[in-house]
């Protein structure tokens, strides 16, 4: 068939859509369902399942690592990873991660300008955002909750007993859950309010990693050279802080040499994550608010 | 035409809007009553008919003044109202990486279709649209005929009973145009939907449209239905090869109103066009007949000397006899 041909127009009759209309709600899954895709490179080239995919692989090396030594070390001797400190362990993966994805997520629609077609449906523009926050979310719980579990499962069956160890340490599953959705809600949170700033990538990448880096050596130099408390409350601006501070008090441990210096509590550096990630919220829904499409 | 989906309200209703940018009133206290059926708007570039629109799809917010369409406000009943229409923009609005079965099942499910049925509609409207074949193909590789069709697809998978085009030949050459304004016709008359298309080209109108709207600096100049104004005149072009105001003499001696444009001479008769008498004055005085036509009026012929004058109200008027 010639291309001529091929772009034809048959007539076989128009037909009326009759069925279901469904709301809102469903309007925002399938939103969420492909931003989440879309963010995997699923459904694109292959090109764009690349970069993901290997960080997925490096935020797990160490969850595997531990196993394995588990399972050729004998027993539970030798600690590659615990799940108190892991995300300190990780961090730059997590960084990458959003840094990656979330001008995906949240800035395709704007690079590609089609946030018209969405604002033209049936979702409002809050609808929206909540959907492309939530994907980013659930994009961000792959690297965090999933290597936390692996490391959790994999280190039962390395043990003597896998219903024994599993039930010794139930306690750690509230805590490795916890911490997961509160750090990638706090991590997602800060990427996506950076990138919904502009549409080009590059830029975004950019504009998240500074967004995560710049923060910490501030808060760090502030609370290590000035011994005062308005010095000391800088600490509350560092993302790696705030995680390595509620981690830390979910877990039960001692954080890391920074936190320790600031002084607080450990459970406001949880407050203050849900603070920030607020702030960075109403960061991204002032942007689609007012963005003219 | 089919007969309409909109029943008792007015398809469009906008009473004394308004929406200023920092240098421009974009639309100027405009009062505008459209009844279903495929609606010509139009306007130069800058006479506020994307703004109009985006106001009405509730893109962007009027200063003051309020709309409705098909009795839904709004600015108030926007999710209700945007489940009922579809709208193509301007600009480039597609992620050029996913395939156009993809993308359309994708905005069919977002306009609230479960996932089946917006596949079945997605395979149909393709079809419409004259992309079945290349419709599992990666729209990067479209052309700007391809991807244009692919943006109406998306105006019309989940059925609206009003699409909203906004220059919907842009970029397109002459082929592309014309099967884009075939489908744009055909949608209103097969389909039922009513159709809003704003264009810069007065000549699209005439072709696909009922009616007509125009605006210029956010006012409207002109809003009639297009067939009493395009119809025949009483005024028959006789262009000939020679001495016309000869023949024009020789008309007027037989008492035939004749006057003389150039080589062409205007016959004016409240009757039956006089073809046999103009041919034998032709032939008596050796001119070569190069043709005969019965004048239409124009759209341009309206456009212009209004756009100059700027009085908008003596022009929107119920007819577009001038």
């Amino acid at each position: 068939m010639s291309e001529r041909e091929a772009g034809k127009i048959y007539d076989l009759g128009y037909q009326r859509y009759e069925g279901a209309r469904l709301g809102r709600g469903h309007a925002v899954w399938v939103l969420y369902r492909e931003s989440l895709r879309s963010a995997f490179g699923l459904g694109r080239r292959a090109a764009a399942k690349i970069a993901p995919a290997i960080l997925a692989i490096i935020a797990i090396i160490p969850a595997v690592l531990q196993v394995l030594v588990g399972v050729f070390g004998g027993g539970e001797g030798m600690e590659v990873a615990r799940h108190d400190e892991y995300y300190t362990l990780i961090f730059v993966v997590l960084v990458l991660n959003v840094a990656i994805i979330a001008p995906d997520i949240v800035g395709r629609d704007q690079r590609n300008r089609t946030l018209s077609l969405y604002f033209t449906r049936a979702i409002s523009r809050a609808d929206y955002v909540l959907a492309k926050f939530l994907a980013l979310v659930s994009a961000m719980l792959l690297v965090t909750l999933v290597p936390q579990l692996v490391m959790f499962v994999g280190n039962a069956f390395v043990a003597d007993s896998f219903t024994d160890h599993a039930v010794d340490n139930l306690d750690q599953i509230a805590p490795i859950v916890a911490a997961a959705v509160l750090g990638s809600a706090l991590i997602a949170s800060i990427g996506a309010a950076v990138a919904a700033q502009t549409p080009q990538r590059v830029l975004a990448t950019v504009g998240i990693i500074a967004a995560f880096l710049l923060p910490h050596v501030v808060a760090n130099a502030l609370v290590e050279s000035i011994d005062s408390l308005s010095a000391r409350l800088a600490i509350f601006i560092s993302p790696v802080a705030l995680i390595d501070g509620f981690t830390s008090w979910m877990f039960r441990v001692e954080p890391e040499r920074v936190v320790l210096m600031a002084d607080f509590a450990l459970e406001t550096y949880a407050l203050g994550a849900v603070a920030l990630a607020g702030i960075c919220y109403a960061i991204l829904l002032r942007r689609y608010l007012q963005v003219a499409p | 035409m089919t007969s309409s989906r909109v029943d008792g309200s007015p398809l469009v209703d906008t009473n004394r809007l308004l929406k200023r940018y920092p240098s421009v009133t974009a639309i100027d206290n405009l009062d505008l009553e459209l009844e279903a059926g495929v609606i010509g708007l139009a306007g130069a570039n800058g006479a506020g008919k994307s703004t109009l629109i985006k106001i009405l799809l509730g893109l962007m917010p009027p200063d003051a003044g309020g709309a409705s369409i098909m009795g839904l406000d709004v600015a108030t009943e926007g999710t209700t109202l945007r489940q009922r229409v579809g709208y193509m923009p301007e600009h480039d609005c597609l992620p050029l990486d996913m395939n156009a079965t993809e993308f359309v099942v994708y905005m069919a499910e977002i306009s609230g279709l479960p996932r089946t049925a917006a596949r079945e509609r997605t395979a149909e409207i393709l079809r419409h649209v004259g992309l079945f074949e290349a419709r599992y193909r990666s729209m990067a590789g479209y052309s700007t005929g391809m991807r244009q069709r692919v943006k109406l697809a998306q105006a019309l998978v989940h059925d609206p009973d009003f699409v909203l085009l906004d220059e919907p030949t842009n970029g397109l050459d002459p082929a592309g145009r014309d099967e884009m304004l075939e489908l744009i016709q055909r949608t209103g008359e097969t389909f039922g939907i009513s159709v809003l298309m704003a264009t810069h080209l007065l000549g699209e109108i005439e072709r696909v449209c009922e009616e007509l709207v125009v605006l210029d600096g956010g006012k409207l100049v002109h809003q009639g239905q297009l067939a009493r104004f395009t119809s025949n005149t009483e005024t028959l072009e006789v262009e000939v090869e020679g001495d016309a105001p000869s023949l024009a003499e020789s008309l007027s001696r037989s008492g035939i109103d004749a006057t003389v444009a150039g080589q062409t001479v205007l016959v004016t008769s409240t009757e039956d066009p006089p073809f046999a008498m103009i041919r034998d004055a032709v032939v008596e005085l050796d001119l070569g007949l190069i043709r005969m036509k019965q004048r239409r009026r124009m759209l341009e012929d309206l456009f212009r000397p209004q756009q100059q004058s700027g009085s908008e109200q003596e022009a929107a008027g119920e007819d577009a006899g001038v």
